[in-house]
């Protein structure tokens, strides 16, 4: 790869002009962009095991089969990001085959298990959404031309997931009951994970490469209230309670923030605030399904290797 | 032989090419790049990207092996 001309590729990012090749790169930029990539691929990669886990437990075929068009989606999205990054020198197979479990660097959330059809909408509902702002973000900001190309397909898929989550929290709700009662305890448990999802708050994060280059143009914290901004309204509209409300033009979260979440009972205790660093050594340590879900795709590579 | 069975690892299959995925919506529209796949043989090509680049109806949609595209200059380049 040849170097770049660190002038050339100033005076482009700041032209807001689009990064088309290696050679308008800067080493730090490339490294940056990688960083940010690996984290959308890993994404996307593990929310097919995550969510395959779940939808086996389809209450109809039509349902499973709806499930499985997401895998199958998410998947696609994690083979343009993986695609992208081998452009960039790195190997693909590496990447998704030969990782160590604990070396992906996708949010915490999908490290807890989705046991059930009404977890998984829930994740189609809050989840997806949460990738819905961060690369709809991307997909409007992003400096680099082959990315933000690329992520005109997962935009429009996105909103497919987002209506499979949104239709059947709806219909789960409006049966009532004992189906509405599983429904608000999936959210009371996945919403504040979800609100964890777009990181650090601005104030503890200092300074932001990505949003130099570029990369992305909205921080963890505007990110975050556009999230609580649509989630927030469309659970309240279909009678599930969520720990945030509106203060004037932006939302404000019900509980310490962060808090103490255990895993393996799905629990938060918001009588425990804990901080920014016990927060990021749970993400480091991940979670209970992690190993799981990496060896269902690293599992049968190593298995079975043709080679010519 | 792709440029990328040049790279410095091995894949599952030793020899791919990379294509480039071309399609358009509906006949007044151009075609327009909406993707890639790698693949070892046209037929896995076609596969891959019937199934990866399914998010439209498209009225057409047509794969190229990279390699066999011939570049006059990219962005940044002038032509000379």
């Amino acid at each position: 790869m040849e170097p770049a001309n660190a002038g050339t590729f100033d005076t482009l990012l700041k032209r807001g002009e689009l990064i088309e090749s290696t050679s308008e790169m800067t080493p730090d930029y490339l490294r940056e962009l990688k960083h940010t990539l690996i984290v959308s691929g890993d994404t996307e990669l593990i929310s097919a095991p995550a969510y395959y886990l779940a939808a086996k437990k389809a209450p109809s075929v039509n349902a499973f089969m709806t499930g499985i068009a997401i895998i199958q989606d998410e998947l696609a999205h994690a083979h343009i990001a993986f695609h992208i990054l081998e452009t960039l020198g790195e190997s693909q197979e590496a990447l998704i085959f030969k990782r160590d479990p604990k070396a992906f660097r996708y949010p915490y959330a999908f490290d807890v298990p989705l046991e059930s059809w009404t977890e998984l909408v829930v994740a189609n509902a809050m989840y997806d959404q949460a990738g819905f702002c961060l690369l709809g973000d991307i997909h409007e900001q992003c400096s680099y031309g082959p990315w933000k190309r690329g992520l005109v397909k997962v935009m429009a898929e996105e909103n497919f997931h987002l209506r499979n989550g949104r239709n059947w929290s709806k219909r789960i709700s409006q049966a009532g009951g004992a189906a509405k009662e599983e429904l608000q305890r999936a959210v009371d448990w996945m919403f504040p994970l979800t609100v964890e999802w777009f990181g650090l708050p601005d104030n503890l994060k200092q300074h932001s490469a990505q949003l130099d280059y570029r990369l992305k143009g909205l921080t963890n914290d505007q990110l975050r209230q556009q999230w609580l901004s649509t989630v927030v309204p469309f659970m309240e509209s279909i009678g599930i309670r969520v720990p945030a409300h509106k203060e004037n033009s932006h939302f404000v979260l019900d509980y310490p923030f962060p808090s103490t979440f255990d895993a393996e009972a799905k629990r938060w205790d918001f009588k425990d605030p804990c901080t920014w660093d016990d927060v990021l050594a749970r993400w480091r340590a991940r979670g209970p399904r992690n190993a799981e879900m990496v060896a269902l795709f690293q599992e049968s590579f190593a298995k079975f290797q043709v080679r010519v | 032989m792709g440029t990328l069975s040049l790279m410095g690892y091995s894949r599952v299959h030793a020899s791919v090419r990379e294509y480039d995925v071309f399609a358009r919506k509906a006949r007044v529209e151009p075609l327009r790049q909406v993707g890639s796949v790698v693949a070892p043989d046209d037929d896995l090509a076609m596969a891959y990207a019937r199934a990866t680049y399914d998010e439209e109806r498209w009225v057409e949609m047509m794969i190229v092996p990279r390699d066999a595209v011939i570049r006059l200059w990219a962005p940044g380049e002038s032509e000379s």
